[in-house]
């Protein structure tokens, strides 16, 4: 689905999220820019291998899913999926979709429930409305967040869905509504 | 220049508490907690609790306050019929409330951060935010809360996390000011009908720190 430069060997393994593509060209690669324009300062979710990116003008209306890291700068409307990849949602990112990924790093706007397998990081720059599934979480100082985080740290080191108990949503979302029982939260909090 | 003046100046600021350890304390044993939120999310609360199975609401029921409803005055020389008139902004301000609380049926709070909400709701409209949370209450619910007691101290828009069980972290709200409404403790907990006051301790800084403890109605 998008368009990658597999055979440009030259990509850093270790450069942070990658820029915005400025030139608005449709699903461009994500080069390895030196001074990204708005590089986060923390690259709290490792860029281990490139990541396909979908440009800050491209408007997507429907499901996105892949088998590779993905940097969105564009607008979507939908669901993103990536099992067992990252997604990076960068500062020029709108997003009204549910999010499931490995790790997921929002420096734009969501709006929709996320859930990170592994880790979820929210930056300063971030507006967010929804629910948040997690073994892990990062919010940075300045981020604005409104809804609900379900944290569990016992699956930190695994890969497995967090399998909140009850589904946290205000709006449909296929990935947390389908597991778990409502009664067993509620039972289990009684002091 | 006052101690509370100065201390107004310096953000983020960290204010001591007494009263959030027992309330922490006493869900140590349960393996899932349930927190309530009035603000944004912060980032000191979200680590604070990240280190055990819970899940953080944060209903950010501040934003509701932005936009108060009002109930528009007859002009025909008739009398205002004061009670009808309440009566509709009670509903008015519950409509709302219910929307900003819009959890799943089966949500129940184990603590409820409510930091200094109260102090800008008028009685309407705490008793409107009082009932549209009930649902999500359970006789073991705690709540904490600043209460405004005199005007003229610079307590307010600010935003509160939790560092470490004993520790508030305050800062500037990104939002408006809004109107606060300055009260003494009993009207407060008159308006909260599922709460009672459990401790309270009166800061050097004007407000009246309460920890709160559900006493739900039976049937």
């Amino acid at each position: 689905m998008f368009d990658r430069n597999k055979d440009k060997p030259s990509v850093k393994p270790e450069s942070p999220s990658p820029a915005s593509s400025n030139s608005g060209t449709n699903m461009s690669q994500s080069t390895p820019s030196p001074a990204p324009s708005h590089a986060p300062s923390t690259p709290s979710v490792s860029s281990s291998s490139k990541s396909a990116v979908l440009g800050a003008t491209i408007k997507v209306k429907g499901d996105i899913s892949g088998e590779e890291n993905l940097l969105i700068e564009g607008q979507v409307e939908g669901s993103v999926s990536l099992a067992s990849h990252e997604l990076t949602i960068g500062k020029t990112g709108k997003l009204s979709a549910n999010l499931t990924a490995k790790t997921i790093r929002i420096d734009g706007e969501v709006e929709g429930d996320i859930t990170g397998k592994e880790k979820v990081v929210v930056t300063s720059t971030s507006q967010i409305k929804g629910n948040i599934v997690t073994p892990k979480m990062t919010l940075e100082e300045g981020a604005r967040f409104k809804g609900t985080i379900d944290i569990d740290p016992a699956h930190a080191n695994s890969s497995a869905s967090p399998s909140p108990s009850v589904a946290p949503s205000s709006k449909p979302a296929s990935s947390s509504a389908s597991s778990g029982s409502n009664s067993s939260s509620s039972g289990s909090s009684n002091s | 220049m006052t101690l509370a003046a100065r201390e107004s100046l310096a953000y983020p600021e960290t204010l001591p508490t007494r009263l959030v350890p027992d309330l922490i304390d006493r869900f140590q044993k349960v393996d899932y907690l349930q927190v309530f939120d009035t603000g944004f999310a912060v980032s000191e609360t979200v680590e604070h609790f990240a280190t055990r199975k819970c899940r953080l609401h944060f209903s950010a029921v501040y934003e509701v306050l932005h936009n108060p409803p009002v109930i528009a005055a007859k002009k025909d020389g008739r009398l205002v019929d004061k009670k009808a008139q309440d009566q509709a902004l009670y509903q008015d301000w519950k409509v709302r409330f219910d929307k900003a609380l819009n959890y799943p049926k089966g949500t129940q709070f184990d603590v409820c951060f409510f930091w200094d909400f109260f102090n800008y709701l008028d009685d309407i409209a705490l008793k409107a935010f009082s009932d549209s949370l009930s649902p999500f209450l359970k006789e073991t619910t705690v709540g904490h809360a600043y209460v405004l007691l005199k005007e003229g101290y610079p307590v307010l828009n600010r935003t509160f996390g939790l560092a470490a069980k004993d520790e508030i972290i305050v800062r500037q709200a990104h939002w408006p000011a809004l109107t606060a409404y300055a009260r003494p403790q009993a009207r407060v907990t008159s308006m909260l009908q599922d709460f009672r006051v459990n401790h309270s301790v009166l800061r050097r800084d004007g407000l009246l720190e309460i920890s709160l403890k559900a006493q739900m109605a039976t049937l």
